[in-house]
């Protein structure tokens, strides 16, 4: 399926949130995810199904001041 | 004397020093420079994962198990909108609710834009946040993020990154006088003269990252900079003397000078 991961379209095998954390091996990670706009708690990824072209938004803490 | 500790949200602080986690030269020379500056507060920025390479690029895994308080940024925003969307983002890791308020409107400058500050802090302490607005050294936008519930209002002594030291110290001394809330600079500072000037004008805290992580000894410095502010805090406490215009001697005695 496509999906908008980060502003970039990417073709994934994926049925659900937790699908794409998977995926891209981080499982397990401090990641935070936005889709459709609203943010996901880590206990909402497994349940929360992806349709094509969603706009998905995967971030982390980095350093800063 | 009695314990001196700062409050901000549900937290007592027994350090002053609030540091940042960019730009160090490698994670080992940051943790030993954090360590050093005997920082419980430690800031962060929040940024799209590089999907290319997620090979453990996340700060946070050397910074497991330590008793830190993180104080995540909103920098990349330029809006109140953008910087609230940043502070739910962070707050969703569960890590903190603490969040750095920060919209820049100018590349060049990266000051802050006060208009839409005051508006993300408003949002986000309605939200639950402990809000701390990174602001200019205004002493009216100021108190009107103390009033907006901002549980720390964080001045800059200059822009982000110059070091150019603190360029307004009156605007500062004002807004310290004024508050009601704690007052950490945020920004600008280069030396540990310039902190120990900001914490003898009466301020609660320092926030830095640059003049750390860029000195050629960014262990030193940590530690340089947390004994300038114990010693500008100290100072300020103990009361400096009056200012005056000619000289008076310090032994005393003058009936008894040999003639």
């Amino acid at each position: 399926m496509e999906l908008i991961i980060n502003g970039k379209s990417q073709e994934l095998d994926a049925r659900t949130i937790q699908d794409v954390i998977e995926h891209y091996g981080l499982a397990g990670k401090p990641v935070v995810v936005e889709a459709d706009g609203v943010v996901l708690k880590a206990d909402q990824w497994a349940d929360t199904e992806v349709h094509p072209r969603m706009p998905i938004e995967l971030v982390h803490f980095v350093g800063g001041g | 004397m009695r314990r001196d500790v700062l409050r901000i949200g549900n937290y007592e602080l027994t350090s002053r020093f609030f540091i940042g986690t960019g730009l160090f030269p490698n994670p080992y020379v940051q943790m030993e420079a954090i360590k050093a500056s005997g920082a419980q507060v430690l800031t962060f920025a929040i940024r799209r994962i590089n999907l290319e390479s997620t090979e453990d690029d996340s700060i946070l895994q050397h910074l497991q198990n330590e008793p830190y308080i993180y104080l995540p940024n909103t920098s990349g925003a330029r809006t109140a909108d953008e910087a609230v969307r940043i502070a739910r983002l962070a707050r969703a890791s569960g890590l903190s609710d603490w969040i750095k308020v920060e919209i820049s409107a100018n590349e060049r400058t990266l000051l802050p834009d006060p208009i839409e500050t005051l508006r993300a802090t408003e949002i986000l302490v309605k939200e639950g946040f402990t809000v701390l607005p990174y602001i200019s050294d205004d002493p009216i936008i100021c108190k009107r993020l103390e009033e907006a519930g901002a549980a720390a209002v964080m001045p800059g002594a200059a822009p982000i990154g110059t070091g150019l030291g603190i360029l307004n110290p009156y605007n500062l001394g004002l807004i310290v006088e004024e508050a009601q809330v704690p007052i950490i600079v945020d920004a600008g500072l280069g030396s540990v003269s310039d902190v120990a000037q900001a914490m003898e004008l009466g301020v609660s805290g320092v926030l830095m990252n640059t003049p750390v992580a860029k000195a050629t000894d960014p262990v030193g410095m940590a530690q340089a900079m947390r004994m300038g502010i114990e010693a500008g805090r100290l100072a300020y406490l103990s009361g400096r003397i009056d200012k005056k215009r000619y000289a008076s001697a310090s032994s005393g005695f003058d009936e008894y000078k040999l003639k």
